[in-house]
């Protein structure tokens, strides 16, 4: 008795004791909803403090009869001086960047000016319409004065009577009959709706370029974004893109490539704002993005595709065509083609490392689909510094694919002329003529068109940053590490993730050496059995 | 009949590792995509935990083979592997004996040496380096950074199924005892269930080994009942055997023979397993006769050589020697001799005589190696 109680204590008691350590032992899990999460640079919603800002119904200057929205830019600069300075050299206003991109030995000038995208291709020879998305007033052509200061629209960015409004097709004037004493006496920081007027909508419509831009982000719930939900922090984008002498921070889309002042979640996260290490430490090569945008588009559609080539059927009567998918998405327009849109997308997932190179519209065509702007990274690019986090990382991306117009002789993309407030003008969206189209908006650009134009694959990459899910969202280790064709990273061959790959070879043997040592095993002990019992006798 | 042969912390020790390499198994292949058991997170973490648990038994083990010897068990010999294969082949289903007995300082026969010895190198260089390697060199946060996982992934699953199919192995090769359970049954109770003879080879062995030991604290002692006091104190605590029974019986019992000669060199005193040993009939019969008897041509001068040592105050401990019996047939055994002090005068030597029948003087020139 006494030896078993003995045997019990120390053999069996501490294998119970090692496996329940093991097992049971829950401070890592950290799955604690209620924990609070861990701040820096921010303070909650419920700890600030709300400050009186200036009254600006109470400035004569702005209780003047305007005119024109000019004079409206005028009234703000006669306080705010000098501030045009700053307006002029940021990008909202430049609509140009000059960047050096991955791959390339000078510094070119890519902006919203002259980019092309697989959208709608780019604005050469349409600013008229484009530039309802500019802060200014005026941009028809090339003839657009940059420095002139009263065409600032200041409005567009800080109106806070949600009034304000830029008319259709008309250089970025506001529309007629707007009431510009009560806009301008409303004025202050610019919300969500402010920003949203441009960025919900590029592309065209709402959601359709970002996919995680969406304009039910003005009034959203957790699920959708955690922190611009109004049962939550309710955040509103400049929050994030904080900005001080109107110098925006955050780039990191497709007119966007190089590595600089970028928004980060570290801002306010850290780099550790796990309580398991094992999770802090995935952040070394996985983008916070990728497990906590676990899908996007989760209000509205987004557009996954542009197919441009069947563009141009009409009706019997010659009306344009307009077709909508069982949710309500248009999936053909005569003016732009065949669409896909969907929703709750999940990623594609590519190495990125903050570098991206840009299709230019001087560039030949080198593969299909072409590229129109390629992230650069892979598992083996860990940065010349990779502790300061400059390695490649895992991205979630939105990928759009696109059927787009290029010339076929000199193997480039080209840059249709697409809107006109006339007929008659070559303009495709009023003529439906691509022929004339193309040459009327490649003569405006000043290149060259041979005449002869067929349409290619095009794909455009863009990494995913909003949207992001409650936590109980994100994804799971086996979201990846998985053999299944599900996994997230199925696609992501360049390395060994532990979960998702095995070695064949080594599989097979090792199944193969334990089988043989079972099958061993029963033989010889079967033999042994049979034998024994032959043997016993034989002794005795 | 049982002797004790595992001790307490290698039996701890054993069952530990049982737990976690079956834990680490266990929740490898779920890692490896095999099967859901866990959870992929809590087999991750579960065997992230397990291996640090395993590396602070390993430094415990470690620390424990070098501070007892007990490594000693484990460095490799070829001697009677042939023997040993031939017998897991063919001896075993005929009902042979088991070429190599199991002996305390000697418990695994070679093919385990070298089977146990393999797998310390597979465990601890292949597995624990390529496992704490995948745990933390994988990202570029620290100094010396993999370039990808995929050589310590493959090393260390190889390392996995090895180790699977080594326990397969391992634990039918248990079976192969006395009886089928009695070596797991020993390893949780620490008493091996052997035959006689194995028994008895056994304890011989542990007393050599004891007094082997005690002879080095003998050498600092004055005292010499002190030095039977902790030979017979650390027997006992080996064998497991009750302080009933004086130590001289126990060795009489055992067969391990004593005598006493003063400094003229006759016979004071010897036990009945030395007389049994030389063929005599009875103790009387040698009392007061001259040692000279015992032994034969240069085996005599080797021993009067031997006997003067002893007498100047050195201790003596000879491998095998001849001796001759009272019939004139000769005999192998080990003998030690020390002096025999009484108030602080060397009046004498006395001493130990291990019987080596011939097979195993075979094995007696190895193990003294
Ligand atoms: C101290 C010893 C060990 C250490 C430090 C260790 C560590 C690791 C680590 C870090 C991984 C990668 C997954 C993870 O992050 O947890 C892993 C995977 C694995 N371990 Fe271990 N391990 C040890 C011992 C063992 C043992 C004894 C076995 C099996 C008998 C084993 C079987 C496996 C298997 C099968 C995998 C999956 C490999 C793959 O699919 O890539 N490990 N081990």
């Amino acid at each position: 008795m006494k030896r078993i109680i003995y045997v019990i204590l120390v053999l069996i008691v501490p294998q119970l004791i090692v496996y329940t350590l093991i097992t049971r032992f829950d401070i890592n899990l950290g799955s604690d909803e209620s924990e609070e999460i861990e701040l820096v640079n921010y303070t909650k919603k419920a700890d600030k403090v709300i400050r009186k800002v200036v009254d600006h119904a109470k400035f004569e200057v702005l209780q003047q009869e305007f005119e024109r929205p000019q004079d409206v830019t005028l009234a703000c600069l006669s306080c705010h001086t000098e501030r045009h300075h700053e307006i002029m050299a940021n990008n909202h206003w430049t609509w140009d960047r000059s960047e050096k991109l991955a791959n390339r030995d000078s510094v070119v000038v890519v902006g919203k000016k002259n980019i092309i995208n697989n959208f709608c291709i780019g604005i050469g020879g349409s600013e008229k319409t484009c530039s309802r998305c500019h802060i200014g007033y005026g941009w028809e052509d090339k003839s657009f004065d940059f420095s002139k200061e009263e065409n600032i629209d200041c409005l567009v960015c800080h109106d806070q009577s949600g009034t304000y409004v830029k008319a259709k097709g008309a250089a970025g004037y506001p529309a007629v009959g707007l009431d510009l004493n009560l806009i301008s006496q409303s004025v202050g920081s610019p919300k969500r709706e402010n920003c949203g007027v441009c960025h919900y909508w590029g592309g065209g419509g709402n959601n359709v370029k970002h996919g995680d831009l969406d304009d039910a982000m003005n009034s959203c719930s957790r699920e959708v974004d955690v922190h611009m939900a109004i049962d939550g922090e309710d955040m509103s984008c400049v929050e994030c893109h904080k900005t001080e002498n109107h110098a925006i921070p955050g780039k990191v889309y497709a007119l966007s490539s190089e590595d600089k002042n970028r928004v980060t979640c570290v801002q306010c996260h850290t780099e550790a704002p796990h309580t398991d290490k094992l999770l802090n430490d995935h952040f070394q090569r996985i983008a916070c993005q990728t497990c906590h945008i676990p899908e996007y588009a989760k209000a509205n559609a987004t557009k996954m595709v542009w197919d441009w080539s069947t563009a141009g059927r009409l009706d019997e009567h010659g009306n344009t065509i307009h077709e909508s998918d069982a949710d309500g998405n248009h999936n053909y327009l005569s003016i732009k083609g065949t669409f896909v849109y969907d929703d709750h997308v999940v990623p594609e997932y590519y190495w990125f490392n903050g570098l991206a190179d840009h299709l230019l519209i001087t560039d030949s065509i080198t593969e299909t689909p072409v590229q129109m702007n390629t992230l650069e990274g892979s598992y083996n690019d860990k940065g010349a510094n990779c502790s300061t986090g400059s390695c490649s990382k895992i991205w979630p991306v939105k990928v759009h694919r696109g059927k787009q117009p290029y010339d076929v002789v000199s193997k480039k993309i080209v840059q249709p002329k697409l809107w006109s407030p006339n007929k008659g003008d070559s303009a495709y969206w009023t003529d439906f003529d691509w022929d004339n189209s193309i040459e009327a908006g490649m003569k405006y650009v000043g290149l060259p068109y041979s005449g002869k134009y067929d349409f290619v694959e095009t794909e455009m990459y863009w990494p995913l940053n909003h949207q992001v899910s409650p936590a109980d969202k994100s994804l799971q280790c086996t979201s990846c590490h998985s053999s299944s064709p599900d996994s997230r990273l199925a696609n992501l061959k360049d390395f060994y993730l532990p979960g998702r790959d095995r070695f064949k070879m080594i599989d097979y043997a090792g199944i193969f050496l334990v089988l043989f040592a079972l099958l061993g095993v029963i033989i010889h002990g079967g033999i042994r059995i049979v034998l024994r019992k032959n043997c016993l006798h034989d002794n005795k | 009949m049982k002797v004790y042969i595992y001790k307490i912390f290698e039996r701890f020790w054993h069952w530990t590792q049982v737990t976690l390499i079956v834990l680490l198994a266990v929740t490898g292949f779920e890692i490896h995509g095999y099967y859901e058991l866990f959870g992929y997170r809590e087999a991750v973490m579960f065997h992230d935990r397990t291996a640090w648990a395993f590396l602070v038994l390993i430094v415990f083990a470690i620390f424990w083979h070098f501070t007892t010897g007990e490594w000693k068990q484990y460095v490799p010999t070829m001697k009677l592997v042939k023997e040993q294969i031939s017998y897991y082949i063919t001896g075993i289903f005929t009902g042979a004996e088991h070429p190599t007995n199991k002996l305390v300082y000697n418990k695994f026969n070679p093919l385990q040496r070298i089977i146990y010895l393999g797998l310390k190198i597979l465990v601890i260089p292949v597995m624990v380096i390529s496992g704490f390697a995948y745990m933390y060199l994988n990202y570029p946060n620290v100094a010396v950074e993999l370039s990808g996982l995929g050589l310590v992934a493959a090393i260390h699953t190889m390392g996995a199924f090895f180790l699977i199919v080594f326990i397969i192995a391992h634990v039918y090769l248990t079976t192969t005892g006395h009886k089928p359970l009695s070596s797991i049954k020993a390893m949780i109770t620490g008493w091996e269930e052997m035959d006689e003879k194995e028994a008895r080879e056994m304890v011989i062995s542990e007393m050599e080994y004891s007094l082997k030991k005690t002879k080095e604290h003998f050498l600092s002692e004055k005292d010499s009942s002190a030095f039977l006091d902790k030979a017979l104190e650390e027997t006992e605590e080996k064998l497991g055997v009750k302080k009933v029974t004086k130590f001289r019986d126990v060795i009489a019992n055992s067969g391990a023979g004593y005598f006493k000669i003063d400094s003229t060199g006759h016979y004071i005193e010897v036990n009945k397993a030395w007389v049994g040993l030389y063929k005599y009939g009875s103790i009387e019969e040698i009392i007061g006769k001259h040692y000279s008897l015992s032994r034969s041509g240069n085996a005599l001068k080797q021993l009067d050589e031997t006997f003067n040592k002893v007498l100047s105050g050195e201790t003596v401990e000879h491998g095998l020697v001849i001796r001759k019996c009272k019939d004139g047939s000769v005999g192998y055994h080990t003998i030690t001799m020390t002096p025999w002090i009484e108030d602080e005068k060397i009046k004498g030597v006395q001493g130990f005589i291990l019987d080596v029948d011939s097979t195993n003087a075979a094995k007696m020139e190895w193990d003294n190696n």
